[in-house]
């Protein structure tokens, strides 16, 4: 979740080399809270910049910060407490996504985030990074699951915010204000999360050869029709989009929903795919999820997906070699991605303004160095910089966390 | 305290020219109608209380006050239970009822924009005949605004499934102190920056005025299926929810009444409910064949947790009676003592048996009734304190006795507020849920949005901070660096 050069795993960059690493700053590895603690201290009272790391799944998020000192929270990797009859869990921030499935899959329950890269990824980088996947149609982001967490704030101090039940509202909420925020606020160090209960059944439903307004239209169709499914994702490469509506639950209610959005979905269009090729097909939206040198985050407003797509997404594709598109449409959002040709940054330029008109904004979420030095990672500051500022003032008075990464300069 | 000396003569003045005199309040006599919201047992007259009519004239009136150096503590119905609107000596209270106004509905993207003075109940009813809906549904909700839901991050009986008020915001309009206007989130999910909209939600007014909120909505679920078990006890009816969420099944709602609080629906609404020791109370919707397997599971788990009875309701009026008597517990009570204190601690849901006898063993010390009608669900308490105020000392009981709850609901893991908000009342026990570090972290987001503590003070925080202290440096107690303890 931190930028870092030399481990970032970018594939090779296709403009002119980097120059020759400088020597490397020093990497903390603490083994528990109190170690974590004392990295945060030590380094405060050096007034050293002081960078977070976790899976390194979203480094090239944010600004490329000069290179600085980094605390890697791999090893902070134990569950804390899970209590499956409460349907909570309290783990700390290095451990993997994918870890901690397997220990909920053996009460029959999950955590119902699905970011790319579960096996690397982990729980505190999820949260800072505000990472997720198709299932937050239904389950929401990161900021909706997490119920509390312990930071370690820039002067050393372990504070707590949320709690360990699904309901509270005692003080403001740290947890949804620490999410998303790169790091830059403190050191997310141990969380808690709601989890659900593993659904009984799953099937997935795949229409073929749509336009942008045509997924659009057969989401709102699904909405109008009362269904809930728990993921809606658009894909595209090379030619028409496809998408892939996923039901999960009991099987009674999976196997009623996917027949009515096969009726929904017209004779012939759609199909019901065998557990094989939806397992594949969720897998495709993944690898499309993390395709390309850049990648970039694009949010609207729902029903503007065809605006979206006409303008923006079209404009990228023509800068982009072997562009892909995986975009959310019950949500408003999605990625684009591909290996940048030239012109690349003032398609991305444009992109930017013609979202900002439809009330959305872009974001760089990963771009090969060449690129990134050059590229704007946020776009215009947010209305209510002022006070983001004077949140990072008193919470990291040095400005020392992960400098200039974040919005704004932050 | 309506004292009022010229310069504050002056103030009401120039906020009269703003609002129009008739929309600025400084009788004495009307001023004590702004004395305390739905916690009646404490009550300050403000100074003076301003209905503004639009965001341009809260602005104006904010930095009016700001100039003045006057407090301001915002206000919407005044139904809060947490004494989260009582004003301050010498405060101007910013009442938003008369911003009330639906800005926009956009189906099409499920959301609509509101004024905070907006009720509850009136944005589903707008779109109602759509097949929309908004889903958080406090008791109050034909009475409480969206802008006293926003401070609150208010749930209701349905958050179990679908969340509390923070799940279905998108975007708000902030005056801060000095009158500048931001707006927060925005039209698409994900702004970039930090998310301020989520520490707005639930800050309980502390951070500024809001005057205008996106709406997340919801399309109604094809089907709602209701039912009503009766146990002979608490213990069988909290085995009865903790088997069937382990069962895998999401209800949207799940509630519990106790023997005293059905006795006191009974009185108040007549329903036919048999004198029990508890009742559950269960919403589960979705498509239909999802609902009609998942009620069916449940009734089944229920039997076997010994449920004696189950109800069905015949049509939609016989389930809406149901929920009304739900809903109107909490006033019901009064039919059956003539004072009652609300509680709202939350404890994790596998430990309510024990911990509604623990309650009921701490009542029975002081020689007081307890009435439990709560969302059994996410493990939401609502205990009803029952106490007669003519009675001497019985007021200190109950309030004691409402404090050892608390105290109960910490140890057991939980939270001193599921949905009712800290405000003035249980600010002395956030120091008990929370560590110094902790608060003192809270107040530096409070520092960040409005320094000078203009808005709301008093409520949330158990001691009066000022901002231009920064966190001192943090010093480990001797054992916690020695790798012996953590602060955790």
């Amino acid at each position: 979740m931190i930028s870092h050069p030399a481990t970032d795993s970018i594939p090779a960059p296709r403009g002119p080399t980097l120059p020759a690493p400088s020597p490397e700053p020093p990497r903390h590895l603490p083994a528990t809270l109190a170690e974590a603690a004392a990295v945060l201290r030590e380094t405060a009272a050096r007034r050293e910049p002081l960078a977070f790391q976790g899976g390194g799944t979203d480094l090239g998020l944010g600004a490329p910060g000069a290179p600085c000192a980094v605390l890697e929270t791999t090893r902070l990797a134990r569950v804390v407490e899970y209590a499956p009859s409460d349907q909570v869990v309290v783990a700390e921030a290095g451990l993997r996504l994918a870890d901690l499935q397997r220990l909920l899959a053996r009460e029959g329950q999950r955590l119902a985030l699905d970011p790319p890269l579960p096996e690397r990824a982990t729980l505190g980088g999820i949260l800072s990074a505000g990472a997720f996947g198709p299932l937050r149609t239904r389950y929401g982001a990161p900021r909706d699951l997490v119920l509390g967490i312990a930071v370690v704030r820039a002067d050393g101090a372990v504070v707590r915010g949320g709690g360990k039940v699904v309901k509270n509202v005692a003080g403001f909420d740290l947890p949804r204000l620490f999410s998303g925020a790169l790091g830059t606020l403190g050191l997310v160090a141990e969380l808690c999360f709601r989890v659900h209960p593993l659904p009984e059944t799953s099937a997935t439903v795949l229409l073929r050869g749509l336009d942008a307004a045509g997924a659009w239209r057969v989401t709102r169709s699904l909405r109008d029709a009362q269904l809930e499914p728990a993921a809606v994702a658009a894909l595209r490469e090379a030619g028409p989009f496809e998408l892939g509506i996923r039901f999960e639950g009991f099987e009674a209610g999976v196997s009623a929903q996917a027949r009515r959005a096969l009726e929904l979905a017209g004779s012939g269009a759609a199909t019901l795919l065998e557990p094989a090729p939806a397992a594949a097909f969720w897998e495709r939206h993944d690898t499309l999820r993390r395709a390309g040198a850049l990648r970039l985050k694009l949010t609207s407003l729902p029903a503007s997906l065809g605006q979206v797509d006409d303008g923006p997404l079209t404009a990228l594709r023509r800068a982009l070699a072997d562009g892909v598109t995986v975009w959310y449409p019950a949500l408003g959002l999605g990625f684009a991605g591909g290996e940048p040709l030239d012109g690349a940054a003032a398609a991305v330029a444009r992109a930017r303004a013609e979202l900002a008109k439809l009330g959305g904004a872009l974001t760089v979420c990963a771009a090969p160095p060449f690129l990134r030095a050059g590229l704007d990672p946020w776009g215009p500051p947010p209305p209510a910089l002022t006070v983001m500022r004077r949140l990072k003032d008193r919470l990291d008075p040095d400005r020392r966390l992960a400098p200039g990464r974040f919005v704004g300069g932050l | 305290m309506t004292r009022r000396d010229p310069a504050a003569l002056g103030f009401a003045d120039l906020v009269a020219g703003v609002v129009g005199s008739s929309n600025c309040i400084r009788d004495p006599a009307a001023l004590t109608t702004y004395a305390c919201d739905g916690l009646t047992n404490s009550r300050v007259s403000p100074a003076l209380v301003a209905l503004p009519g639009s965001t341009a004239e809260v602005a104006e009136v904010v930095r009016l006050a700001s100039l003045a150096g006057i407090p301001i503590v915002p206000r919407g119905s005044g139904t809060g239970l947490s004494g989260g609107a009582r004003p301050v000596p010498g405060c101007l209270v910013l009442g938003l009822s008369r911003m009330r106004r639906i800005l926009e509905v956009d189906l099409e993207n499920g959301r609509m924009r509101v004024e905070p003075g907006v009720i509850n109940l009136e944005v589903s009813e707008r779109v109602g005949p759509s097949g929309w809906y908004y889903a958080p549904d406090p008791s109050s909700q034909s009475v409480c605004t969206i802008g006293g839901n926003v401070a609150e991050n208010s749930g209701g009986a349905h958050c179990l499934k679908y969340g509390f008020t923070t799940h279905h915001v998108l975007g708000a309009t902030l005056v801060l102190d000095g009158g500048e206007v931001v707006e927060l989130g925005g039209p698409a999910l994900d702004a970039p920056g930090y998310d301020l909209l989520a520490a707005l939600v639930g800050s309980e007014g502390l951070l500024g005025v809001v005057t205008e909120v996106w709406l997340r909505l919801l399309r109604k679920p094809e089907a709602t299926r209701t039912f009503l078990a009766v146990f002979p006890s608490t213990d069988e009816a909290g085995a009865a929810v903790s088997g069937i969420i382990a069962a895998g099944i999401l209800p949207a709602a799940i509630e519990m009444m106790d023997r005293l609080a059905i006795a006191a629906a009974k009185a108040a609404t007549g329903l036919d409910w048999p004198d029990t020791g508890a009742l559950l109370l269960m919403d589960v919707d979705g498509p239909a064949a999802e609902a009609e397997h998942t009620a069916a599971r449940a009734v089944a788990i229920a039997q076997a947790a010994g449920a004696s009875e189950v109800r069905r309701p015949r049509d939609d009026a016989e389930r809406l009676l149901m929920w009304k008597g739900r809903k109107s517990a909490f006033a019901a009570v009064g039919r059956i003592s003539p004072n009652y204190l609300v509680e709202d601690g939350v404890i994790p849901r596998s430990e309510i048996s024990r911990v509604l006898r623990e309650v009921a063993a701490l009542a029975a010390a002081q020689g007081l009734r307890v009435a439990n009608v709560f969302h059994a669900g996410d493990g939401n308490l609502h205990p009803l304190v029952l106490y007669d105020a003519s009675v001497p000392g019985e007021l200190a009981r109950a309030e004691h006795l409402g404090g050892e709850i608390l105290r109960l609901c910490i140890r057991s893991g939980g939270s001193i507020t599921g949905e009712h908000g800290v405000g003035a009342e249980k600010a002395a026990y956030m120091a008990l849920q929370f560590g110094e570090e902790d608060l003192a972290t809270m107040a530096a987001v409070r520092c960040a949005f409005d320094p000078l503590a203009r808005f709301n003070p008093g409520k949330v925080f158990p001691t009066p901070r000022l901002c231009g202290d920064r966190p001192g440096p943090y010093h480990p107690h001797p054992a916690e660096a020695a790798g012996l303890i953590e602060r955790v």
